[in-house]
């Protein structure tokens, strides 16, 4: 199963090279910084919500909603063009490694990025608001984000049939999760019936689970989603790449 | 060795393969040719577990592919059709994690990537980026990782196609130097003078069947040693001989415009299926 280890090594061979790229940085960072000066010291600044200031519980959001767009969106893209376009993917199918490896491969990979925004992130989530810190559990939530939404990436960059499909799961997927999953405002002011199609959402889960200090009932059961989520994600994602032929 | 039984594959309802057989013994060149769409690249794909196959069996070095996966994939090497080196990463980059895909040693590795590229003459490139590099030295670089963990068969799927003719004969001399170190080989192609110049053995292949195969002398012997082109009413035509001297009292009876030169296997193929190679 050691396989795994040359997949995640090219991957973070190909991002040290876009690590000094100042690009890379700033389309990391550019979207959640803007929600934050929007929604945070813009809109929210004097509306306390959930017994705590706006910027406060926005900040756990943003980070959760970072680390499933990088994490997700790298491995979706490079998958997909690298299988479409580069053909670097069938070198790997043709190696002699378990497609288990492939899978942990690129996901650890997807990982890393989505945990680097994500530090990002909290770096300047703890600039802008002191009272936001970082325990355990979200630490630990964030790790099965980044996990599961990779597991995602790797599914939509091997059911895509042109670069061009991605950006439809983009709209139809990650932006409404973004948006509707309680990163912004807790999903309790949505209307009931929007609330049970959200609960649908591993985004949702995360966002729960990010913003507890402790664990509870609810909490567990965020746990639970997100862990279930993550297993299906895993195994779909491993037997497209075992089932793969052109 | 390569053992192939009974090849199919559809691709919706049309046949790209239908009931291929063939096989290629140690230390040998092996061509397959045949135009454009004619089954090629599929059979390369299946042979290199890129395509599931719908039927037959397909053993490399005595493992087939589908019961004993890793170890028939460990068994070749391959030079693709279509470059897919990551062109962000180095020359020596690129190596190294082709190297460990294969379970090789670093030490290991870095001990053959130093003789490939010595061998193939890109040791002065080895930081280089590949998106920096000509098309003739991704090509020798293709070849080199292909060689990178001493396959035993190398697959090369169109070697030397787009490559301007000096490369070309200066990459069919790296692929006869394999050969002699001990590589089976097989290739596709639709360049005949590569198949009549490289190959011990050469299959034609037409939509998805294979209509001869022997050696490239006997594959031509059969419809003579000479042949003259001419026009006839404006349709080029070819007419056969067995000797030059047969084939120059053909040409004293004609009009101007005669062509005399030597068979190829792109007679031997016409004669056969009727069509073009190339």
């Amino acid at each position: 199963m050691n396989g795994w280890y040359p997949i995640f090594l090219r991957e973070m061979l190909l991002f040290k090279r876009k690590l000094f790229k100042l690009g890379y940085l700033f389309s990391a960072m550019v979207v959640p910084v803007i929600y934050l000066i929007t929604f945070g010291l813009g809109v929210g600044r004097s509306m306390p919500i959930e017994g705590t200031d706006y910027i406060t519980f926005l900040i756990p959001g943003l980070v959760a909603m970072s680390s499933m767009t990088n994490s997700y969106t790298w491995v979706a893209s490079a998958l997909n063009l690298n299988r479409l376009y580069f053909k670097t993917f069938q070198v790997l199918v043709q190696a002699p490694i378990n497609p288990f490896a492939i899978m942990i491969g690129e996901v650890l990979a997807g990982m890393t990025k989505g945990l680097f925004a994500s530090i990002l992130i909290i770096t300047v989530g703890l600039l802008v608001a002191p009272q936001f810190h970082l325990s355990w559990l979200p630490a630990l939530t964030l790790i099965l984000n980044c996990f599961l939404f990779a597991c995602l990436g790797v599914i939509v960059g091997m059911i895509t049939k042109s670069h061009e499909d991605t950006s439809t799961y983009n709209n139809f997927l990650i932006m409404p999760m973004s948006f509707f999953s309680g990163t912004f405002f807790p999903v309790s002011r949505m209307p009931e019936f929007l609330q049970k199609l959200i609960a649908i959402f591993p985004l949702t889960h995360t966002n729960i689970l990010i913003r507890k200090s402790a664990m509870d009932s609810q909490g567990l059961l965020a746990l639970a989603v997100l862990i279930a989520y993550a297993i299906v994600f895993f195994f779909f994602g491993s037997r497209l790449i075992r089932k793969y032929s052109e | 060795m390569i053992s192939v039984t009974d090849l199919t594959r559809k691709f919706g309802a049309k046949a790209a393969l239908s009931g291929v057989s063939f096989s290629v013994g140690a230390k040998e060149i092996y061509a397959y040719l045949g135009p454009n769409g004619a089954g090629k690249t599929t059979t390369i794909r299946i042979l290199t577990s890129l395509t599931r196959r719908d039927g037959g069996m397909v053993r490399l070095n005595s493992f087939d592919i589908e019961k004993n996966p890793l170890e028939a994939k460990s068994q070749f090497g391959l030079v693709p059709q279509q470059t897919n080196l990551d062109s962000d990463l180095s020359v020596e980059e690129n190596l190294l994690i082709h190297g460990l895909l294969h379970h090789m040693d670093r030490k290991t590795i870095r001990r053959k990537i130093e003789e490939l590229l010595d061998y193939m003459e890109l040791s002065d490139r080895r930081q280089s980026l590949i998106k920096t590099l000509s098309g003739g030295l991704k090509r020798r670089l293709l070849i080199s990782r292909a060689l990178l963990h001493s396959p035993r068969i190398l697959f090369m799927d169109e070697p030397t196609v787009g490559l301007d003719p000096a490369i070309r004969r200066s990459i069919w001399g790296f692929i006869k130097k394999i050969r002699n170190d001990g590589a089976t080989i097989f290739l596709t192609t639709h360049y005949i003078e590569e198949a009549e110049f490289l190959a011990d053995h050469v299959a034609f292949l037409d939509a998805g069947k294979i209509v001869a195969e022997d050696s490239p002398a006997n594959l031509v012997s059969g419809i003579g040693q000479w042949a003259v082109d001419y026009l006839d009413d404006n349709r080029l035509q070819t007419a056969f001989f067995n000797s030059r001297e047969k084939a120059g009292s053909y040409v004293l009876n004609r009009a101007n415009g005669c062509t005399v030169r030597r068979v190829n296997l792109e007679d031997a193929f016409i004669a056969m299926t009727g069509r073009k190679i190339s």
